[in-house]
């Protein structure tokens, strides 16, 4: 257990240090990928929801210790979004990598939805087709293609810990 | 064998998600309202997160530049020696203009005395900054520089990126501070126009900025502006010194008040490819405090 809260430390913590520093080089249509929310999907599908709601509250605390001025908001974002990927964990198969993109693009949408109306819609700014058309869905998209590669390296670091837990036993 | 050891790793944790959602929803908010409440406290957890990961994020920038740097090298080698012999020609000419512009500085300058335009930026004490982090929330228009309190970053202090401004010091830590960009939503800017000194209000918008511009308003009915007239920041504003150029206007026209004016501006800066700046390290207190100082020595 120790183990796994250290690799989710330092992982979701470089997940970071690239979505704000490296990939705002490489950000397309003004948008970068949203790499932790492919962190918190991925870890949803594979440990379930409690482990899901556990990367979201981390992921968020690093958002909002650098880029937000009270403290809680994106934590709550991303544990709405590890909570509903967490259901997907029933159907878990380790060569399935189709539903992981799925769950991704939902994600990203939904988090997307929130921080609009948490932070445009009660400024009173009413464009969602604008904000749809203008970050939603190239974010979702950019997010997604990314997630291709980024799941892969996440499944196997789940599968290497879990035989790590075996040899533990 | 799988299914065998998820089972067991499971049995140790018997805590229902459901339980765990809520109670971390209820955790969320009252951390929303406490951090809200007491913001003093919580900003120093935030200044000893934000100085651990304000190194790394500057070296992982560093080496994105580098490779931003080499795929820009390939793709425009054929450009680059276009540009060159182009650039070689227009060096000469620009030689020329030089030398009658020096002359003519001289005069500048004499006619600045006369006016006491002691305003000017130019003649501020800056420092030079590198954007190391963007906002993560794509269009929120704030970053992050890897200068802060250890070099005499203070907040509300005023950020230049060229000859225009680019917004104000919102947070610091020691070794980083956040910027907030005219273009953000939660900007306002009190501007002038050069030409005529009437006031203004400059706000970001995320929808027009797409365009390349942001929304001014606020302009008195009686001011006579015209397209193209430079906007700088005002004289009255509380935060940014004076004489500092934002843009420059167009489309102007009445708002759906009738009682003031309206228009878009374009600003000097490119903010999509922003990644070193200049802050004035000269808060706005300071500079009336100097002013007056040199009124009475007069």
């Amino acid at each position: 257990m120790i183990i796994r809260g250290i690799v989710l430390l330092f992982g979701s913590f470089i997940l970071y240090v690239l979505q704000t520093g490296l990939f705002s080089s490489f950000s397309l249509a003004g948008v970068v990928p949203d790499l932790l929310m492919i962190l918190v999907v991925s870890v949803g599908f594979m440990r379930g929801r409690t482990k899901a709601m556990l990367a979201g509250l981390l992921c968020g605390f690093y958002i909002d210790c650098c880029y937000s001025s009270v403290i809680g908001i994106f934590p709550l974002f991303y544990i709405i979004v590890g909570n509903l990927s967490g259901f997907a964990h029933k159907i878990y198969d380790d060569d399935d990598h189709m539903t992981p993109l799925l769950l991704t693009a939902a994600g990203e949408f939904l988090y997307n939805l929130m921080y609009f109306v948490v932070f445009y819609l009660l400024q009173g700014k009413t464009n969602l087709t604008f904000y749809i058309y203008r970050i939603m869905i190239p974010r979702v998209v950019y997010t997604v293609l990314v997630s291709i590669i980024l799941y892969k390296i996440l499944k196997y670091t789940n599968l290497f810990l879990l035989r790590f837990d075996r040899d533990a036993e | 064998m799988k299914p065998k050891i998820k089972n067991k790793v499971r049995k140790k944790i018997v805590v229902n998600p459901k339980i765990v959602f809520w109670g971390l929803t209820v955790f969320c908010v009252i951390l929303i309202i406490v951090s809200y409440r007491f913001s003093d406290t919580f900003s120093s957890i935030k200044n000893v997160i934000g100085s651990i990961v304000a190194p790394m994020q500057k070296g992982i920038n560093d080496f994105g530049d580098y490779l931003e740097d080499k795929v820009d090298h390939f793709s425009d080698m054929d450009k680059l020696i276009e540009e060159n012999n182009a650039l070689k020609a227009q060096i000469d000419d620009l030689k020329n203009t030089n030398q009658i512009l020096n002359q003519e500085k001289y005069e500048l300058s004499y006619y600045r005395d006369l006016y006491e335009l002691d305003g000017l930026y130019d003649q501020y004490k800056k420092v030079a900054a590198k954007v190391i982090s963007k906002d993560p929330n794509s269009y929120s228009g704030e970053f992050i520089i890897d200068k802060g309190e250890n070099d005499g970053i203070l907040k509300d202090m005023n950020v230049l990126a060229g000859n225009g401004l680019v917004g104000i010091i919102t947070e610091t830590g020691s070794n980083w501070a956040r910027v907030r960009t005219i273009i953000d939503d939660a900007s306002k800017v009190s501007g002038m126009f050069l030409k005529t000194s009437d006031t203004c209000i400059v706000t970001g918008d995320l929808e027009l900025i797409d365009k390349g511009y942001i929304n001014v308003s606020q302009i008195s009915l009686n001011a006579q502006i015209y397209d193209n007239y430079e906007v700088v920041t005002s004289y009255i504003s509380d935060k940014y010194l004076p004489g500092i150029l934002i843009g420059y206007v167009s489309d102007i026209g009445v708002d759906s008040t009738k009682l003031t004016q309206q228009c878009r501006l374009t600003p000097v800066v490119d903010f999509q490819h922003i990644d070193a700046v200049l802050i004035i390290t000269q808060l706005r207190e300071q500079y009336d405090g100097i002013s007056e100082v040199f009124k009475s020595d007069n």
